[in-house]
């Protein structure tokens, strides 16, 4: 090839080689959302190879769990995701459950519902905040951030705790926050007002969706560095295991709350929520979106509750059956579950988290070639990921 | 009043006078964006007003380390701030705040202007050069490759301005703009060159003055999300407030010489000519106080633009219509 | 349907169907399951150690007839539908090696890099098999069963005696009904 070429051809083209820069993004940046490091080779501003390093939040939660009790292991799966620790604590007792026989009585199973949908609606009001300041505007952080501390008031009055609940149990949910042993015989339930309280908040969730729709998707600047940026194609997205809204914006119509549900999501209407061509723009307004079908199911939740126990009868020393369990959930950020390797005995032999933002996280390296170190930002920050959920 | 005596009460006011405004300027940034955000800080701090937010933001800066990487260009790490801030302060000499009250009128006051604006460029790319730092070096090259996009589009803009007033002396043109431009009924009405067809050089202006500034939603050199904190990301310290405030400053001195050459500078219509020596000030500093807010209002709305995108906004739309513009006003000053 | 993916044995429990194949046969069966089955989406790769003993935790039900091997654990499943297989695979302790699955789910890259440096099991035909959690130069592979927890050896876990010993707070409420 060389040879055809002519003379100075060859020295033209070695006159404009520029070296290629190596950036070491992170593992302390303001966009990586915690200690992801991204090693890009540069040239210019324009990325030629990324390297994802990862790691250096890994906790070991998979050994942990081995040598924990079932019950012991819900405080640690809340800490995976725990921009949504309530989503992530779900799947794991609904898959203890399912390996023991024992079923949650139906109003435990609509207060995992609500408090599920609360901190879906948590989690995507982070994003709406930290995606616009990630590209530069600073005020949708504000907005999203106050809305989304009326909802984490709610999570903690029901379960005591914002981040990490650690409400769930096998068989149930926790009695209520604040109740201990010298106050069984008393029956505790959900707060009061809590109704009340949670219809106020979804109202200002929806208001809020409404104000970011002014503020910012129709914003010609936010239109300018997200559309037709990062386009993930559908069957890129499979091969990859992309799953929840960064699945769903690039128009594959797949939702576990309507495929496999493991909470009554039959029983409320709500649509999920498929946008077509997969740039950053259309994982935004698919989240956008989905913020308000939540608040929707939400509202139906608290009209549809029915009374009764909170908490079916459980062993006092719980003995999980021999079996293999795979139970998924529709996190915020897409699937997540769990797979039990039970021997008989009060821990799991092995325990396998599917964490959705590690499997959302590892198209970073295809998606990155090419692009500039502006669209670098716009593009990590459009999958919404967690570096616990990546790291567990 | 000895030569020495002068330049010193000159340099004094100017000092005062910038520094005064900038402080302004960054409380009514506080507050603004406060406001905005629903951000409780400079709403309650102190009291009232949320007086000690500046006040706290300040101090705090002041107690940092003043930190120098080791592997830094150690001079012109250190003398970077100062260019930039020395920029910004050098405009006001030519900024006339009334008929008399002007430090130096030069007769090339609009191209001295920008010829000291720009300088602030020369600052950040020091700064970007000598921190040692990819971020930075990304940064201070950004700033670079704004400052020539950006400059042509900002000196077009001018000299528009200059072919409708015939004069490139700032007092001059804000004079001109005083004039009357017709009468009716036995009063004569003057109008800013802004209403006298220079609604496009203003916006050309505007754009690219805060592209200059480095201000959402132009601030790729800073673009805190890719680049850290690109230029400064190294600065701590009294070499960081320096920076500060050298933006705060540029941002009034970008607006003094706005309001100066499209909105009539010190003058107003329906002020008597003789009180301007005194009301002068006030009304250009009200004008002033107009643009800085119409800046701070932009920076809490939009996000950051690409590099890119800025360049193409600039070589397709903006000189273009910069160049149209000049025919324009010259076609405006044969005709009227 | 199991046979004709090749399996070996397969066992259907909680409704998936887990599907035992021969190792010399990982890919091919991958691949037809992802051709012919539907099962495009990649959900995720892992692996299981059998051991007869273990540093942590409580071994298996039945050491004696235990037969030591990992198995790679791979779950596809299709995103029309609820349908979902496991496939496992056993590999043998001392020969841990077994087909990369990267040309057929790129998605498949970092969880076998995680299972590689986590039970030492080496995929054949991997782009980049390096570490991927765990820093450059860590001896071991942590999620084997003789890898011991460390933070265990120093100092018991006091929740094992809050289970059997004293009532713990939670059992309580749980059996307040009773």
């Amino acid at each position: 090839m060389t040879g055809l070429m002519h003379r100075s051809e060859v020295a033209v083209s070695v006159e404009l080689q520029t070296p290629d820069m190596t950036l070491n993004i992170g593992p302390q940046h303001p966009s990586t959302h915690g200690v992801l490091r991204l090693v890009a080779k540069v040239d210019g501003e324009r990325i030629e190879e990324v390297e994802p390093v990862i790691g250096y939040m890994h906790r070991g939660y998979e050994k942990l769990a081995e040598v924990r009790t079932y019950a012991q292991i819900t405080a640690l799966v809340n800490r995976i995701d725990w921009v949504a620790g309530f989503a992530s604590e779900v799947p794991f007792i609904v898959a203890v459950e399912r390996l023991t026989g024992i079923e949650a009585p139906p109003r435990a199973q609509w207060i995992r519902l609500i408090l599920t949908e609360m901190a879906r609606i948590a989690s995507h009001l982070v994003f709406m905040s930290s995606y616009p300041l990630e590209l530069g505007a600073t005020t949708p952080l504000m907005w999203a951030l106050r809305e989304r501390e009326r909802v984490l008031d709610l999570i903690e009055s029901v379960t005591g705790g914002r981040f990490h609940p650690n409400f769930n149990r096998v068989g149930g949910v926790k009695p209520a926050a604040g109740g201990g042993s010298k106050t069984k015989k008393i029956s505790m339930d959900l707060p009061a007002g809590f109704f009340a309280q949670t219809k106020t908040a979804m109202e200002k969730v929806l208001h809020v969706c409404d104000e970011l729709d002014e503020l910012v998707t129709g914003n010609e600047f936010i239109k300018a560095r997200t559309v037709g940026i990062g386009v993930i194609p559908p069957d890129k997205a499979i091969e990859y295991g992309l799953s929840g809204p960064n699945l769903r914006a690039s128009g594959v119509d797949f939702d576990l709350r309507k495929v496999e549900p493991i909470l009554p999501y039959d029983e409320v209407d709500f649509d999920v929520v498929v946008t077509t061509s997969g740039d950053c723009y259309d994982r935004y307004v698919c989240r956008l979106e989905e913020i308000r079908q939540s608040a929707r199911i939400v509202l139906q939740a608290i009209d549809k509750i029915p009374s009764g126990p909170l908490q079916a009868k459980v062993p006092r020393v719980l003995k999980v059956p021999e079996g293999q369990v795979y139970v998924r959930h529709e996190n915020p950020k897409g699937e997540f579950g769990y797979y039990i390797v039970s021997e008989g005995g009060r821990m799991p032999y092995r325990l396998k988290i599917r964490s959705t933002s590690f499997s959302n996280l590892s198209i970073l390296p295809w998606l990155l070639e090419g692009q500039l170190v502006p669209d670098l930002v716009a593009i990590m920050g459009s999958l919404d990921f967690v570096l616990g959920d990546v790291d567990r | 009043m000895s030569f020495w005596a002068t330049l010193g009460l000159q340099v004094v006011a100017v000092l005062a006078v910038m520094l005064g405004l900038a402080l302004v300027t960054i409380y009514a940034e506080l507050k603004i964006s406060a406001h905005m955000q629903s951000r409780i800080g400079p709403y309650y701090a102190g009291g009232r007003w949320g007086w000690a937010q500046p006040l706290a933001d300040g101090l705090k800066f002041l107690q940092k380390e003043d930190l120098v990487p080791r592997l830094a260009d150690s001079t012109v790490y250190r003398l970077a701030p100062y260019v930039v801030i020395v920029a910004a302060l050098a405009v006001w000499v030519v900024i006339p705040f009334g008929p008399s009250l002007v430090v130096r009128d030069l007769d090339l006051g609009a191209f001295y202007v920008l010829a000291v604006s720009s300088l602030s460029t020369l600052g950040v790319l020091m700064a970007g050069w000598a921190s040692a730092n990819k971020y930075s070096l990304i940064g201070g090259l950004r700033a670079a490759a704004q400052l020539i996009a950006y400059e042509l589009p900002l000196l077009l803009a001018v000299l528009a301005v200059v072919v409708q007033a015939g004069t490139m002396s700032l007092s001059e043109i804000v004079a001109v703009q005083a004039e009357p431009w017709f009468v009716v009924a036995g009063v004569p009405i003057s109008a800013p060159f802004i209403v006298k067809g220079q609604i496009i050089g203003f916006t050309i202006f505007m754009i690219a003055a805060i592209a200059e500034l480095s201000r959402i939603p132009f601030d790729m050199p800073i673009a805190e999300s890719e680049l850290t904190m690109g230029y400064l990301t190294e600065y701590s310290g009294i070499r960081f407030t320096m920076f500060f405030l050298g933006e705060y400053a540029s941002m009034v001195a970008m607006s003094a010489i706005a309001a100066t050459l499209y909105l009539g500078g010190y003058a107003l219509p329906g002020v008597p000519a003789a009180t301007l020596n005194v009301v002068g000030p006030f009304v250009l500093l009200g004008k002033v106080a107009l643009l800085v807010f119409l800046m701070i209002w932009f920076r809490w709305t939009w996000p950051r633009l690409r590099e890119d995108q800025l360049q193409a906004m600039a070589w397709r739309w903006l000189i273009p219509l910069g160049l149209l513009n000049i025919v324009l006003a010259g076609i405006f000053k044969v005709v009227l | 349907m199991a046979s004709r993916l090749g399996a070996v044995r397969w066992v259907a429990e909680f409704g998936t169907p887990r599907i035992y194949v021969d190792r010399d046969r990982w890919v091919e069966t991958l691949r037809r399951a992802r051709d012919e089955e539907g099962l495009r989406f990649f959900s995720w790769l892992s692996a299981i150690d059998w051991a007869k003993e273990s540093a942590v935790g409580e071994g298996v039900a039945d050491p004696d007839s235990l037969e030591e091997r990992f198995e790679v654990v791979c779950r596809l499943s299709s995103v029309e539908s609820a349908d979902a297989m496991h496939f496992l695979a056993v590999v043998p302790k001392d020969d841990p090696v077994i087909d990369s699955i990267v040309p057929l789910f790129a998605g498949a890259a970092w969880h076998e890099r995680e299972a590689h440096e986590m039970f030492g099991i080496d995929f054949r035909g991997h782009p980049y098999l390096a570490k991927l959690y765990l820093p450059d130069g860590f001896e071991g592979h942590p999620l084997r069963k003789d890898f011991p927890l460390l933070s265990r050896e120093v100092k018991p876990w006091p929740g094992t005696v809050d289970v059997e010993d004293k009532p713990s707070l939670e059992n309580v409420e749980a059996g307040g009904e009773r």
